[in-house]
């Protein structure tokens, strides 16, 4: 599903070069549960953006769904995440101003597909979160626990097969964190693949957690 | 590229517009304000085209003015019966005509002789002539005005006659027998008809001479042969033809509104530095949705097209607007302001209408001068935009 | 010189589109330099975003050049009515030397940047990008005409002279005139008018044999004779006027603004397969859709077209 094959990412800062990460080579099958932790400034981030191709890696090769995903162009890398990832960020990145339903429909806005499609792929989204009620309710006005539900509804209205997600639970109190990860259960249980950067201690010992890979200062330990 | 539309990008182009807010806002009126000036000055140019083309219509097909020494002068009559031999002529009419001075009012009349036995070279003085009576006219020493003429007259206590002061410091009097009103009313509106020998004694003129002479003609194709051999035999005479008076008119309003337009380019440049500034200048929201939208899978296109729509909806309706609030500025309005800079200030010339006169070429021109070049100023900013790194929502 | 709205507008627009196009050019001259398709620095990286800007600009000039063409021959027709001798635009263009010359450039430009845009298509539409280069290189070569154009119009108008006397289509579109459509006079258009449906019933032969090459030349020679046997043969049946033959008094509203749709009609018809197919023949393949457009708006076009002399033929009983 998932192969890196020795990746490195430097930034530039000044004249000095960043590693942000050095020689990462990892392989992640279809369906598995993978939680990367590391302490801030470890390297999660980048990672995760090389895999999703919103960054290109300095060296390496990175392959995700059998698609060298580093060499696409852009406009082809974007095409393949709207088709087979899922993305849950840091701080939700809900789009302000757009109310539940058109969040959760943005990621398919430009395929072209007719209004009532999207429509009915998002009202199943939603009564999967139980947030239906709130369809027509600007984010903004939402509770936290709402807002993270549409952040995830977002995530699945493409029907990914690859879930990213970056520190889920960075922005939530215990009981909302646990409702997360039954969330997530469930999709590891639909046979998503999932990777999850965090280190939030809540995913240590979950038993459905099939691996850690443990990153210090961009390597994996 | 741009060729087939996403109706849902479209909308979210539209809500985007909507959560800018004040931005927005502030650039639709600016931009409606220009379309509108645009459009105003086209509207009023084509109207008094449309106008003048009328009067045109009116004028005679060829008029001899004789030049000497550069200067116009009388013609001697003894010329009108060799030119009505010509082959071809068919109606050769010798005017009197002329402007006197009014001092207490600062106003020139436009004084025409008329006369009981000839037929009047122009239809609409001919409706006027029509419906008075020259031959009384004549005997009783009568002149007909125009509506301005007149007001001006009654103001300055000339009700029923008026005293002409010929070269000589003579009074010459004479009766205002009759007013017309003007539809079509740039020409006629400070004219004062007088008998041919009443214009004759004002203008001080020997009867032998006339200001200038009018030829008719059969077949209007024939103009230029006639023109040539008139010219030929008269070196001294200059020929205006009625489509000389039409290509001249055209090329100074074209030149005025042209004039315009220049003024309307540099205002142009200025507004399309404005409009780059502000398209450039994204808030750190903005940013962010491009960046998490570009997580989520939006191609560059696909923020470039939100961009296009955005520019097209905000030029577009910018465009209606300020097209319609021109429309009612110059036609329900009449263009108070702007029209004296196409007229000129003259005191007895402004009571008239501006004709309605709008075309689809008029709405392709003004289309074309607005809105690709709002989108230009954009098509920059929007690709920058859509160059923004996703990655950074990451962070 | 004179200043007329019209002429400013496509003025302010050339201006616009020379500032555009330079800026395409120079970046068009970075990416043909440097672009190394197999690899993925942050260069390259760049340098695919500003192809991307590249052929947003030319999407931008290229959609706004079909209408302007049209008002551009439409200012013609209305400058007709100022200068002296000029019926319609034919007058007007003919009043330059070069005005037949900036017309043609214009007609060129279309279908340069029309095959432009498809092969930034067919580019975007591949991983490995592989016409990059090859389309850099290109816009760098359609350059040449598309500055050429701008060049001439802004020539044209600035040495438009309205008090010269000018000859008519009449006249230009005649055995008389001196230029070389004269030449076309001499032989019998009934030819033309024969070679004119030869070349369309080669370009369904080539339709039917699957060939782009043969798309890509029976559609080039359809469009030239297209327009000749338009000037000598069908003009007449258009005007009524047996001695009418100008390819441009049938954008007047007399005609119902007819030439407008035809000269579409006929530009899209051999646009897509002339196109279409040169990009076939760099992609080695066979791209249907094109040929059925084509094939599509060409036998729109001869049907039109032909709808002329057949009810002339229908109303009178004779042929012209
Ligand atoms: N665009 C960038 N330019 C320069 N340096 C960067 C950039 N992005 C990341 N870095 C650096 O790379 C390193 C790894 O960053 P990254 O965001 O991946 O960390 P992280 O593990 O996600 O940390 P956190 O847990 O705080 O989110 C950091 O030292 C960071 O400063
Ligand atoms: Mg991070």
């Amino acid at each position: 599903m998932i192969r890196l094959h020795h990746v490195y990412k430097r930034f530039a800062q000044g004249d000095e070069a960043i590693e942000a990460l050095s020689d990462v080579s990892l392989e992640i099958a279809q369906g598995e549960c993978v939680v990367l932790r590391g302490a801030s400034g470890s390297g999660k981030s980048t990672l995760l953006s090389l895999i999703a191709g919103l960054a290109q890696p300095s060296s390496g090769e990175i392959r995700v769904l059998d698609r060298e995903i580093s060499k696409l162009p852009e406009h082809l890398s974007a095409l393949f995440r709207r088709a087979h990832i899922g993305f849950i960020f840091q701080k939700f990145h809900l789009i302000p101003g757009l109310n539940v339903e058109e969040n959760v429909i943005a990621p398919l806005i430009p395929a072209n597909l007719p209004l009532h499609v999207l429509q009915e792929k998002a009202r199943a989204k939603m009564e999967a979160l139980c947030i239906a009620s709130k369809a027509k309710r600007d984010v903004r006005r939402l509770s936290g626990g709402e807002q993270q539900r549409v952040a995830i509804a977002r995530a699945l209205i493409n029907d990914p097969v690859l879930i990213l997600a970056d520190e889920p639970t960075a922005n939530l109190d215990a009981k909302l964190s646990t409702e997360l990860i039954e969330h997530l259960y469930m999709l590891k249980q639909s046979g998503v693949t999932l990777l999850i950067a965090t280190h939030d201690p809540l995913f240590f010992d979950l038993a459905f957690v099939d691996r850690i890979i443990e990153l210090k200062n961009g390597r994996i330990v | 590229m741009l060729a087939n539309v996403n109706v849902l990008l479209l909308d979210y182009a539209l809500g985007s517009l909507k959560r800018q807010g004040g931005k927005s806002v502030f650039i639709l009126i600016v931009l409606s304000l220009l379309i509108f000036l645009l459009a105003s000055v086209l509207m009023i140019a084509d109207a008094i085209k449309l106008e003048l083309n009328t009067t045109l219509k009116t004028l005679p097909q060829i008029t001899l003015q004789r030049f000497v020494a550069g200067k116009q002068t009388n013609v001697s009559l003894s010329r009108v019966d060799t030119i009505l031999a010509f082959n071809g002529v068919e109606r050769v009419m010798p005017r009197v005509w002329g402007y006197y001075y009014f001092k207490p009012a600062g106003v020139n009349f436009s004084i025409v002789g008329v006369d009981a036995y000839e037929e009047p070279y122009k239809k609409r003085l001919s409706e006027l002539t029509r419906t008075f009576d020259l031959l009384t006219l004549e005997k009783e020493g009568g002149m007909i005005v125009g509506e301005g003429v007149k007001n001006v007259l009654q103001e300055n206590y000339y009700s029923d006659f008026f005293n002409f002061i010929t070269p000589k410091g003579e009074r010459y009097p004479l009766k205002i027998a009759g007013v017309f009103h003007s539809d079509i009313a740039l020409e006629s509106n400070d004219l004062m008809l007088v008998p041919k020998q009443a214009a004759y004694a004002i203008f001080g003129m020997s009867p032998e001479e006339a200001t200038d002479i009018v030829v008719h003609v059969n077949n209007p194709v024939e103009i230029p042969t006639i023109v040539q051999k008139i010219t030929e035999r008269y070196p001294d005479l200059r020929a205006i033809t009625q489509d000389d008076l039409r290509i001249s008119y055209q090329n100074i309003f074209d030149y005025k509104s042209g004039f315009f337009l220049s003024l309307f380019i540099v205002c142009v440049f200025a507004f399309f530095i404005v409009i780059y500034d502000k398209a450039s200048a994204l808030s750190s929201e903005e940013r962010r949705e491009i960046g998490i939208l570009k997580a989520l899978g939006w191609r560059m296109s696909d923020i470039v097209h939100v961009k296009f729509y955005e520019s097209f909806v905000m030029a577009f309706s910018a465009f209606i607007t300020g097209f319609c609030a021109a429309l009612f500025f110059v036609y329900v309005l009449q263009a108070p302001l702007l029209r004296s800079v196409f007229i000129g200030y003259s005191e007895l010339k402004p009571p008239f209408r501006l004709p309605f006169s709008v075309d689809v070429k008029m709405i392709v021109l003004l289309f074309f001068l607005s809105v690709p070049v709002y989108i230009a100023a954009t098509l920059i900013p929007a690709w920058k935009a859509a160059c923004l790194d996703a990655d950074e929502v990451m962070r | 010189m004179s200043l007329t709205p019209e002429i400013i507008a496509l003025l302010l627009l050339d201006a616009v589109f020379l500032f555009f196009g330079g800026i395409a050019f120079v970046l068009s001259a970075r990416i043909a330099w440097r672009w190394r398709s197999h690899e993925t620095t942050e260069l390259q990286y760049a340098l695919h975003r500003q192809s991307y800007l590249v052929s947003v600009i030319i999407n931008y000039i290229f959609m706004l050049k079909i209408p302007l063409f049209a008002f551009f021959i439409y200012t013609c027709d209305k400058l007709s009515s100022i200068i002296t001798g000029a019926m319609c635009a034919s007058g007007v263009v003919n009043s330059v030397d070069f005005g037949l010359y900036l017309t043609l450039f214009k007609i060129v430009n279309l279908y340069v940047f029309g095959f432009w845009l498809l092969l930034n298509d067919a580019d975007m539409n591949e991983e490995k990008l592989p016409f990059t280069r090859l389309k850099f290189v290109l816009f760098m070569l359609f350059f040449i005409p598309l500055f050429a154009e701008i060049g001439l119009e802004i020539g044209f108008f600035t040495s438009l002279n309205v008090s010269k006397i000018v000859s008519c289509c009449g006249t230009l579109f005649s055995a008389a005139s001196t230029s070389s459509i004269s030449l076309l006079f001499s032989v019998d258009e009934k030819i033309w008018m024969m070679i004119f449906y030869g070349c369309f019933a080669l370009s369904v032969a080539a339709y039917g044999s699957r060939s782009p090459l043969a798309s890509v030349v029976s559609n080039l020679l359809l469009a030239l004779f297209a327009l000749i046997a338009l000037i000598l043969f069908f003009s007449p049946y258009v005007y009524e006027l047996p001695t009418h033959h100008c390819p441009f008094c049938l954008l007047q509203k007399e005609y119902f603004y007819v030439g407008y749709l035809l000269y579409a009609l006929l530009f899209a018809g051999t646009f897509y397969a002339a196109a279409g197919g040169v990009l076939d023949l760099v992609q080695k393949r066979y791209t249907k859709r094109f040929y059925n457009l084509s094939l599509f708006f060409n036998t729109l076009y001869v049907i039109g077209i032909s709808l002329y002399p057949l009810s002339y033929y229908l109303r009178n009983g004779v042929w012209l």
